[in-house]
């Protein structure tokens, strides 16, 4: 900085807008003339004298038209805001303010981005202050906060925050520790109410009716909003939460109204989700790849799923990308070594995608094109075909949290 | 595991929180879990007495057979088969205190670990320790008999900061709450 005047800078300070234009490029002339002076390619003459460079003006970029290859990625735990990656050159694009145990919710019509978060007066101290902030999806700027009574702080769920296919409601699932839902008017940026739903969590919006949600009684509630006071039914048990539970970050087909589950033993569980949810009967990823099933019992090694966010659903082909790792069962957390591609209406494991390193999340664009992005604890997320499998290359420091893509949840 | 049946008991202790508890005021909501905190790490063993979970090495899962009883500050310890963070005993703390300043949380996840020394399983009441950043020292996660968000008592990713001061999340302990069988 030899021969940069600070005073000068300082009076450009107080000095009036035109003035303060002139002043900056005899700073950066006092710069360059001192370069003249000891650089050594300065002393050669110069044919033609360097142009002065413009003065600057600082601005914020706003994000470009959105592409379906771009991915959401957040920070790994415990740790704040979701990186926005282009997924074509793995370049940042911008950060989501996703606080700390805060959930990201994608508006299925694009106009916003809403984070469900908690935050108190001082810090972690003080008041505590449950609210859904709106984001412009362009600028990212915050453009409105809606307070609600509360939520659950956790890591790495999908479903405790979803949205209605108009874009117009909110679902927030809260465990104080009794469990409710919170109902938001996106339209009206308005609180609506809360549910009570004991023993259920694990959110899905339920076109024309409400929500539904998965319960530890093995059934899937729906919760219809349409009349005075919310009414609350139940299908039959068709899981078991405690002997072969389903994992919560499952997947759902907003345009066919139909959610994917996956239970730690490999069953898979297809459910069309209607005023009444009607549950297909389960079958087995393993007897779909030509292995046996997965089983309960301890030193039975079987392929399984795992990981945190352990599947992600291409919507219009129907093929479900599972994270399939070796183990014992109650290895559910473990990250996958392979992605197992399932082809959902044949029943059918297509292909067996061997990972080079194992990874706990995964998410699939819902283009024609799709791309696969997965991550773990390593901080890095690898982007692959969704179809050739070809791993493209690594986004170093993206993050080792949720990933979300547009169109997909 | 196999025939041991927690089916039922998370959704009942919910609906009796839910119960008795007023929607619309906080205090009453918190008041009801620091009331109901001494029930409801207990809850679970009456269930845990009804059932007769079989013991023997091959029923054993995969953390039990390879449990060790004497470094309480490494993730293989046996009462941690279900614990998912950082130890308070790599952070200042116990195996069952909290770290200086930290405070602990009245109410907890639970789980069934099974003590390699006498081959009994025991009731676990996993409390976190809060009002301090992540302690950041030995991070384990295991996930013996650990299940989803839907039974939030056997789920390990909640932050179980429930009625303390801050929730800020520091570490976790295992709390022995007595003999399951």
């Amino acid at each position: 900085m030899t021969g940069f005047d600070a005073r000068g800078t300082d009076a450009t300070m107080t000095i009036p807008h035109s003035r303060r234009r002139s002043a900056a490029p005899r700073a950066l002339l006092a710069l360059l003339g001192s370069a003249a002076l000891t650089s050594p390619v300065a002393a050669q003459p110069a044919a033609t004298p360097a142009p002065v460079l413009e003065s600057e003006e600082a601005f914020v970029h706003k994000l470009p038209a959105a592409s379906p290859h771009w991915s959401y990625i957040r920070g790994g735990f415990d740790s704040g805001g979701t990186r926005i990656f282009n997924g074509d050159t793995g370049k940042m694009l911008g950060m989501i303010n996703t606080s700390k145990w805060s959930d990201l919710g994608l508006d299925p019509t694009g106009k916003f981005h809403y984070v469900s978060e908690t935050i108190w007066t001082k810090v972690l101290r003080g008041t505590r202050q449950d609210l859904v902030a709106v984001y412009d999806p362009v600028t990212l700027d915050l453009v409105a906060e809606i307070p609600m009574p509360g939520r659950l702080l956790i890591g790495s769920r999908i479903n405790n925050f979803v949205i209605s296919d108009d874009g117009k409601t909110g679902y927030i699932y809260n465990l104080s520790p009794a469990s409710s839902v919170n109902v938001v008017d996106f339209a009206k940026r308005k609180f609506v109410q809360t549910v009570e739903l004991p023993g259920c969590a694990s959110l899905l919006p339920n076109p024309g009716v409400g929500f539904s949600a998965l319960c530890g009684d093995g059934t899937l509630a729906t919760v219809a909003l349409s009349g005075k006071t919310p009414t609350v039914t139940h299908t039959a048990p068709f899981f078991s939460a405690t002997n072969d539970p389903i994992f919560d970050n499952f997947a759902y087909n907003r345009g066919t109204s139909e959610a994917t589950f996956v239970s730690y033993t490999g069953l898979i569980y297809q459910a069309k989700i209607a005023a009444t949810p009607v549950v297909a009967a389960p079958w087995s990823i393993q007897a779909a790849a030509g292995l046996r099933v997965g089983e309960t019992k301890p030193l039975d090694i079987n392929w399984l799923p795992g990981g945190r966010q352990p599947m992600a659903l291409h919507r219009a082909t129907g093929r479900l990308y599972v994270l399939m790792h070796k183990g014992e069962y109650w290895s559910h957390k473990d990250p996958g070594t392979e992605i197992w591609v399932v082809d959902l209406a044949a029943r059918k494991v297509v292909r067996r995608v061997p990972l080079k390193k194992p990874a706990e999340n995964i998410e699939v664009t819902q283009d024609d094109k799709p791309l696969l992005f997965i991550n773990g604890d390593e901080d890095a997320t690898r982007v692959l075909d969704a179809t050739s499998y070809e791993q493209k290359f690594d986004i170093e420091h993206a993050g080792g949290g949720l990933i979300a893509v547009a169109g997909a949840r | 595991m196999t025939g041991f049946d927690f089916d039922g008991f998370g959704e009942k202790l919910l609906r009796k929180f839910a119960g008795r508890t007023s929607r619309r005021s906080m205090l009453t909501r918190l008041g009801a879990t620091i009331v109901a905190a001494p029930v409801f790490p207990l809850l679970p063993v009456s269930r845990a007495n009804a059932a007769k979970p079989e013991r023997s090495a091959e029923a054993k899962t995969g953390f039990a057979r390879n449990a060790q009883t004497k470094d309480d500050t490494k993730c293989d310890y046996w009462r941690y088969c279900a614990i998912d963070g950082f130890l308070c005993s790599c952070c200042g703390g116990g195996v069952s205190s909290c770290p200086p300043g930290a405070e602990p949380s009245p109410v907890s996840w639970v789980g069934t670990c099974i003590n390699p020394d006498d081959g009994k399983a025991y009731l676990m009441a996993y409390r976190d320790c809060c009002g301090k950043p992540s302690c950041g020292q030995c991070n384990c996660d295991n996930t013996d008999r650990e299940t989803q968000l839907y039974v939030p008592q056997l789920n390990n990713d909640v932050i179980w900061c429930f009625g303390t001061k801050s929730m800020e999340y520091h570490c976790s302990t295992g709390v022995l709450v007595g003999k399951a069988q």
